[in-house]
């Protein structure tokens, strides 16, 4: 008798499939449709049929060593076709939350993020900080003098900056641990046969994140190819402000730069004409228009696509609360009502600590996730050709 | 009765501009001088009901001639008073809605010049004509050689019933009957009424939303049956013998597994059948040893069939609702049935799951994973489990459901090849599919291994998790399927002469014989109906509602049967087969021949007839050599006079004449349904319609060649492992005899191929003309019967 593969089904992990949002996942009974309608799956040995299987029989080893997980952008044709209502869409983005937490370095965070009973705590830790970081300064009341200037009179830059560099150090540390098993796992079962090098695999990947190619594939979400791009840039611009403001900051601080009447090297606030202030507004507002639309979008194709889960939600939540806040904070200075900006721009430190400490953990960790799992499938040739 | 005959010729439905009625009403006042002949515009409206009524009331008309609109509808327009005859002559969709009503004629004159012109004329036809008169005379003559039945209403009928088996099937049917104000009697083998539907944890969802498992209800039944007064129970007896007939059934009772003189006696050797029936000793003599089935020393010498036992009891009708026993999987070697102790049936695993929490075996260890096996997979084989079906299929969903309620951290593996979940049971799948312990997958099962702590290793192949995979589980439990108590246990014992157990049982594996679509309950045995997994599996629910169409048909048996009438498939018929036994050469072919067992022969081979066991087919009569059974209003003399009326032309006339015998159930139907759709086909042939082909008596053919017919065509039903013939047999009978029939055609120097008989579905009425057409073809190949004229 030649020897078969001893399946192992792990009943916890089905249930917390389940518990992640993947409720429908036991629906499904193998018929493959979703296979048949997905627009970006590889012809051979098709996603997300077999995770579906996978999935209801706990073989999680067989889903986050495989790169199709993620090659899945949810475009939730799947979900909408679907004869039996089980959500391949949805659960797939369970399995993928699950696969961030499995690969989370410290496990501990990885499961507090994903799981509702842990959100006072996750918040409680910046609040906690910035408070202690107020009251070392003196300035755990709200500053009468005008103008409002947050980093004189608030929270000072070596605080900001402290406290920040900190996080993100742990965020790129967490990354690091996860990426590095991750990829370990994903060319443990030696199927990966080169077809290009790393290389060129990540300047493939990150061309078709610019142009949101796959997005475009998608039918009953196409919505999301905007949406998404919009956040997108939206990110990418606001990466650029918050480094042109490390440049005006510290070149002038550390080199000397003195500021020209276009641009203001020195400390904030910066006038609203100065490049670095247009490219940050103009961010912000298509940050703010992209979430609207994604939050507009999963409303509309509730019904077709799925509601979406706590960590979807969460995700959603904490990048509108820092966009809201931000604007809020800016407006709010600028028309001079110190008792609502001080309180607006300390909401707006604890998310965005949220947002940077937590990234790893948090869906912000499918940037790096999906970037990683299709630079493998590039390069071991399992993405489609035509993507 | 002294007859007098009205003819009444309707116009309506293009009947009169088709053919002449003047020239057709000719035909009955000239040839046969009938007294009255009317026609009417439409006389199936008030005003053609009433000319026919005043007649009779006026006239004393009571034998009345309707040629219109085929006798299958308007039945009740044309439903008179009693007692009276009527005859419906179909003009209508065998005659004018299937036949040209003109015909081109052309007509040669020469003008004045001398030049020869040539002139097209649309004319009647004459076909059509000469068809509609043949048809009347037949009616005309048919009429004639009727005469009213006098139904056989027997002395001391029983209006009681017997349900063999005490499970949830026979259980319901008696409390159904009961509940209907009729006597039941219960017969359970075993010591205890319920079967395997007590023997269960939970049962199969009998009602919305079909998603969860239900405590059992049999135990409710069972009680419900005991404080029935109308319900008697006997439990721990079954059946030596049935004998008689329906309303006179007598049951010979006895403790299960007992043996008994009233069971029945071994059949006779097949040397002996062979004997001619002179050889056979004369009444009285001693019997030569070993003849009459050997009898050891520890058996008792049963009584012949036909001594009737004074101890036993008389029932009216019998519902055989004698339930299932499990297959036995050991064959399938691979899966370690019998070698592996964790290795059980379905039926163990319930047994297991009654008595408490889920355990194995072998150590009395939790069974925790479990591996369910529907398929046994050999070698690429996809077939289930002998036996299996749906229900095992939803067992097993069933049970992998008790393993997660009897445990947490439970897993229920289930491999098939099928899973058949039908109807509404698709809830009950997906519920089952839905927990999240549930683990289902195809494949084909390649082996099962036991280590040393006997814990089952299963490699399954083909799955659709995409590879070979192998499984710890603690038991594994084999789908095996359930076998009707037909086929391994004699449960009827008939003391009839066609043996004691229903007929042609290996044709369909054991299952009691019934066409499940169009007469689920019937069985090959009148007045005994079969319901349950005796018939098919089926779950608690089906059984249920099964039971009670079975005790419907019994009680339509009862009151049918003390009313003389026939219960199916020619439902309220008065009519049934008398014998002239003064002529009766004790061939036994009508004992042999009858699809229902209804004669028993006597020892010197005489027929001896149970008219309520009869379904008035006529199989008897069409296979009788010399003609002594007949029907008041169905006999040789009288389709043999009918075919004789045919007014068959000279062979100068250039007009071939084919007669088709047509079976009354099926074919009839779609020749009506082609005129319905205005199907066109040869005028030269006449249909005679037959209760069923196996009434058709070889003389009629000889009649119509003697005749001069040039054809004779047989249009029954379909014969064989799905049979369409409502008295099962008799289409296959004819055929056999077509034999013969051939060979006397062979004699005369006749063609064979003008006698055919063809097989036609009631749906296959778009090709009627084609099937006609072709005949006709034939016998214009052949050419015309040289004895035309004697």
């Amino acid at each position: 008798m030649a020897e078969g593969k001893l399946i192992k089904p792990d009943l916890e992990f089905v249930r917390k499939v389940i518990d992640s949002g993947g409720e429908s996942l036991k629906k499904c009974y193998q018929c493959a449709t979703c296979s048949v309608v997905c627009n970006v799956t590889p012809d051979d040995r098709p996603f997300p049929r077999k995770e579906m299987i996978h999935a209801q029989w706990g073989l999680k080893d067989k889903l986050f060593s495989n790169p199709d997980i993620w090659l899945c952008h949810q475009c939730s044709d799947c979900t909408a076709y679907c004869p039996r209502g089980a959500k391949p869409g949805e659960v797939l983005n369970a399995i993928r939350k699950l696969s961030i937490e499995h690969y989370a370095f410290p496990k501990f965070l990885g499961r507090a993020v994903g799981d509702s009973k842990y959100l006072l705590f996750l918040f409680a830790v910046p609040i906690v900080i910035f408070v202690v970081a107020l009251a070392i300064q003196g300035h755990l009341r709200i500053p009468e003098e005008m103008p409002i200037v947050y980093a004189e009179r608030f929270m000072k830059v070596p605080y900001i900056d402290t406290i920040f560099i900190a996080a993100a150090l742990f965020a790129v540390m967490g990354f690091i641990v996860g990426i590095s098993r991750y990829w370990k796992d994903l060319s443990s079962d030696g199927r990966a046969e080169a077809k290009m090098t790393v290389g060129s695999a990540l300047f493939a990947t990150v061309k078709e994140f610019l142009a949101h190619k796959k997005f475009q594939k998608c039918e009953v979400t196409v919505d999301r190819s905007k949406s998404h791009l919009f956040v997108f840039y939206a990110f990418v611009g606001l990466a650029i402000t918050t480094t042109w403001a490390i440049i005006y900051l510290y070149g002038y601080e550390l080199l000397g730069i003195q500021s020209t009447s276009l641009l203001h090297f020195g400390e904030s606030p910066y006038p609203l004409y100065d490049p670095m202030k247009i490219l940050g507004n103009l961010s912000a507002f298509t940050l703010l228009l992209g979430i609207t639309l994604v939050i507009s979008n999963r409303l509309k194709n509730e019904k077709k696509a799925g509601g979406g889960s706590y960590y979807d939600w969460l995700f959603i939540s904490v990048v509108l609360g820092i966009v809201a806040t931000g604007i809020l904070s800016e407006l709010l200075r600028l028309a001079g009502i110190a008792v609502l900006a001080y309180p607006i721009y300390f909401i707006h430190l604890v998310i965005v600590f949220f947002l940077f400490a937590y990234a790893p953990y948090s869906k912000m960790a499918h940037m790096v996730y999906r970037t990683t799992a299709l630079v493998y499938a590039k390069s071991s040739g399992r993405d489609r050709e035509d993507a | 009765m002294d007859k007098k005959y009205g003819v009444y010729i309707c116009g309506g439905c293009s009947i009169k501009e088709a053919l002449d009625l003047e020239k057709l009403s000719q035909v009955a006042i000239k040839e046969y001088k009938v007294p009255i002949c009317k026609t009417h515009p439409a006389l199936c409206g008030e005003e053609g009901v009433a000319l026919i009524t005043n007649d009779m009331q006026a006239e004393g008309v009571n034998s009345v001639i309707i040629a219109a609109c085929s006798g299958r509808v308007k039945y009740d327009v044309f439903d008179f008073p009693q007692p009276s005859i009527v005859e419906r002559v179909n003009i209508r969709e065998q005659v004018v809605w299937t036949h040209d009503w003109t015909k081109e004629v052309q007509t040669k004159t020469k003008d004045a010049e001398g030049k020869e012109e040539v002139k097209t004329e649309q004319k009647p036809n004459e076909d059509t004509q000469m068809l509609a008169e043949d048809y009347l005379r037949m009616g005309i003559i048919k009429t004639q050689k009727t005469a009213l039945p006098e139904p056989h209403i027997p002395e001391a009928v029983e209006r009681n019933i017997l349900v063999i088996g005490g499970g949830i099937t026979g259980l319901t049917a008696a409390i159904e009957a009961a509940n209907t104000g009729y006597d039941v009697t219960i017969v359970e083998r075993s010591p205890e009424l319920g079967g395997y539907a007590a023997k269960q944890r939970k049962q199969l969802p009998t009602s919305a939303p079909w998603t969860d498992l239900e405590p059992t209800s049999v135990q409710a039944k069972i009680q419900e049956a005991a404080n029935n007064p109308k319900i008697t129970v006997k439990t721990g007896q079954e059946i030596a013998r049935i004998s008689g007939a329906p309303g006179l059934f007598d049951i010979s009772f006895k403790p299960t597994g007992e043996k008994s003189k009233w069971d029945i006696p071994p059949k006779k050797k097949d040397a002996d059948k062979d004997k001619p029936a002179e050889a056979k000793p004369a009444e009285g003599e001693a019997k030569p040893e070993g003849e009459e089935g050997e009898v050891a020393a520890d058996q008792i010498k049963c009584e012949d069939i036909l001594t009737s036992d004074p101890d036993a009891e008389r029932f009216g009708a019998i519902i055989v609702a004698a339930g299932w026993s499990p297959a036995d999987p050991s064959e399938f070697e691979h899966l370690g049935y019998g070698k592996y102790a964790n290795v059980i049936t379905n039926v163990t695993m319930e047994e297991l799951a009654t008595k408490g929490k889920i355990v194995r075996p072998s150590d009395g260890k939790p069974a925790k994973n479990v591996a369910f096996i529907q398929s046994p997979g050999v070698d690429g084989d996809d077939s289930d489990f002998p036996y299996c079906s749906s229900v095992t299929s939803m067992v097993s969903l069933k049970q992998a459901r008790y393993v997660r309620e009897d445990y947490a951290d439970a897993k229920a593996f289930v491999v098939y090849k099928h899973m058949r979940t039908p109807g509404h049971y698709e809830n009950f799948y997906k519920s089952a599919q839905n927990e999240e312990g549930v683990f289902l997958t195809r494949g084909e099962v390649k082996g099962i291994t036991e280590d040393a702590q006997k814990n089952l290793v299963i490699e399954v192949d083909d799955t659709i998790l995409g590879e070979k995979i192998a499984l710890n589980v603690d038991m594994v439990v084999l789908a095996a399927g359930m076998v009707p108590a037909t086929k391994t246990q004699s449960v009827i014992n008939l003391a009839y002469r066609q043996g004691p157990d229903f007929k042609d049982l290996e044709l369909f594996d054991g299952y009691a014989d019934s066409n499940y679509i169009c007469f689920p309950y019937e069985t090959r045995r009148t007045g005994i109906y079969a319901a349950g997994c005796v018939r098919q599996t089926m779950t608690i629910g089906e059984s249920m509602e099964d039971a009670t169409g079975a005790a419907l048909k019994a009680i339509q048996c009862l009151e049918s049967t003390s009313r003389g009438m026939a219960v199916h498939p020619r439902s309220g018929d008065m009519s049934f087969p008398e014998f002239f036994f003064q002529r009766c050469t004790q061939c036994k072919r009508c004992t042999e021949e009858c699809p229902f067992g209804a004669l028993d022969d006597d020892e010197k081979g005489t027929p001896k007839p149970n008219p309520t066991r009869c379904r008035r087919c006529g199989t008897c009569m069409g296979a009788c050599p010399e003609r002594i059974i007949s029907f008041k209003n169905y006999h040789i003399d009288m389709i043999g006079s009918m075919v004789k009326a045919i007014d068959v032309p000279d062979e100068d006339e250039e007009k071939y004449r084919v007669v088709a015998f047509v079976c009354e159930n099926d074919a009839y139907p779609a020749l009506d349904m082609a005129g319905l759709h205005g199907l066109k086909y040869s005028a030269d042939i006449r249909f005679i319609s037959v209760r069923c082909l196996g009434s058709v008596n070889t003389i009629w053919i000889a009649d119509a060649m003697s005749k001069g017919i040039d054809g004779v065509l047989l249009i029954g039903c379909k014969y064989g492992d799905d049979y369409q013939c409502h008295f099962v047999k008799g289409s296959e009978l004819a055929n056999r005899r077509m034999d013969n029939v051939a060979e006397t055609l062979g004699k005369l120097r006749l063609e064979p191929v003008r006698v055919q008989q063809v097989q036609f579905a009631i749906d296959e009425y778009e090709k009627v003309p084609e099937l006609i057409n072709k005949f006709m073809e034939t016998i214009e190949g052949v050419g015309f019967n040289p004895m035309k004229g004697f």
